[in-house]
């Protein structure tokens, strides 16, 4: 695996991360466990943002792996 | 009127009348009862009992002095409720029998409680050696409530300084195959979520004996068919192990790349991924 499709894949997962939390904050009953969800949520959105600009860019390098 | 119908009128006025007494009067348990409940209670019986076998007296007697044993116990009751002091009087005081881990022998010699007995009391709660007890209080029903010294306590979350994430009580949202409308309201999901949960699980509801539903929202249910196996819910340790897999990945590629900025980005993103779990993890246990 290249460097990028390693990012690729670590990116995917954050953003796996990401849904799965939101299904959590929805489905929970108990405000505590909501409001921890959504912090962890809000970071995990930070990451994925700068991720997705490391993809980008990896992407932009190894242009023979992004057709 | 021939006798036996009289007996049949009385004894069925009478037990309705003792049924609605014993209803007004409380709903404490036998064992919780004192002795001025347990007298009113054998009383009342007894009243009854004389009047449903005998003809001798006639009936408005028997509704007379029922009437006198019921309202009495329930304006003592009436009146213990706002006042401490006719409280102690008319239930009796709790009393320290041990206090500081020392034996309170006055005390135990005013509620006529022998060593053997106290002893016979603390074997009931698994304490073999008084030395073990710090404090204990015998109750005006006659219960001893102790409390062990610090070392013999169970250990708790919060001497493990754990913390542990609060949870409410499940609900019972399918019985016997059905639906339960009212608890699947009470934490705000319908009847097509469970439907999809159930299909996830590749299972119908027909085959459903029990289902609960956790403040989580996961389901877990119990079948009919027991050989038949089900997942069991996997979708927060799942969510806590992909975490964690990609915090290594991050500091993986922050060790791989020569590019020192980009060093910067993955070891920020790594710690604050790091942070992330560190907070969640109580709630994915």
């Amino acid at each position: 695996m290249t460097v990028g499709s390693q990012v690729k894949t670590c990116y995917a997962s954050i953003k796996n991360i990401e849904a799965t939390l939101a299904i959590l904050v929805n489905q929970t009953n108990e405000a505590n466990a909501r409001n921890a969800y959504r912090e962890t949520e809000e970071i995990i959105i930070e990451i994925k943002k700068d991720l997705e600009k490391q993809v980008l860019m990896l992407s932009r390098e190894e242009p023979q792996y992004n057709q | 009127m021939p006798d036996w119908i009289q007996i049949i009128i009385r004894a069925i006025s009478l037990l309705v009348i003792l049924f609605l007494f014993t209803k007004w009067l409380g709903m404490k348990q036998l064992s919780q009862l004192n002795i001025f409940e347990y007298i009113t209670g054998i009383v009342l019986g007894g009243i009854v009992a004389i009047h449903v076998s005998t003809l001798e007296s006639p009936i408005h007697f028997a509704l007379i002095s029922m009437f006198i044993w019921f309202i009495i116990p329930y304006l003592v009751e009436l009146i213990s409720l706002k006042s401490k002091a006719f409280r102690n009087f008319t239930q009796g005081k709790s009393r320290v029998v041990i206090q500081n881990g020392k034996i309170m022998e006055d005390n135990l010699k005013k509620e006529h409680y022998s060593t053997d007995d106290l002893l016979e009391s603390l074997r009931e709660r698994n304490i073999f050696k008084v030395a073990d007890v710090e404090f204990a209080v015998l109750e005006p029903t006659g219960k001893l409530n102790v409390l062990p010294k610090r070392e013999n306590r169970p250990i708790t979350a919060k001497d493990l300084t754990l913390t542990l994430a609060p949870d409410r009580e499940p609900q019972t949202v399918i019985m016997d195959g059905k639906p339960l409308l009212e608890p699947l309201a009470n934490i705000s999901l319908n009847p097509t979520w469970l439907e999809t949960e159930l299909e996830k699980m590749n299972v119908s509801i027909e085959n459903v004996f029990l289902g609960q539903v956790d403040s989580d929202g996961q389901l877990t249910v119990d079948l009919y068919d027991d050989t038949l196996v089900i997942p069991s819910p996997s979708q927060k340790p799942l969510l806590l192990a992909t975490m964690k897999k990609c915090q290594a990945d991050l500091e993986l590629f922050a060790l791989a790349t020569d590019n020192e900025m980009t060093k910067q980005m993955y070891q920020r993103n790594s710690e604050k991924l790091q942070k992330a779990i560190d907070h969640i993890s109580p709630y994915l246990r």
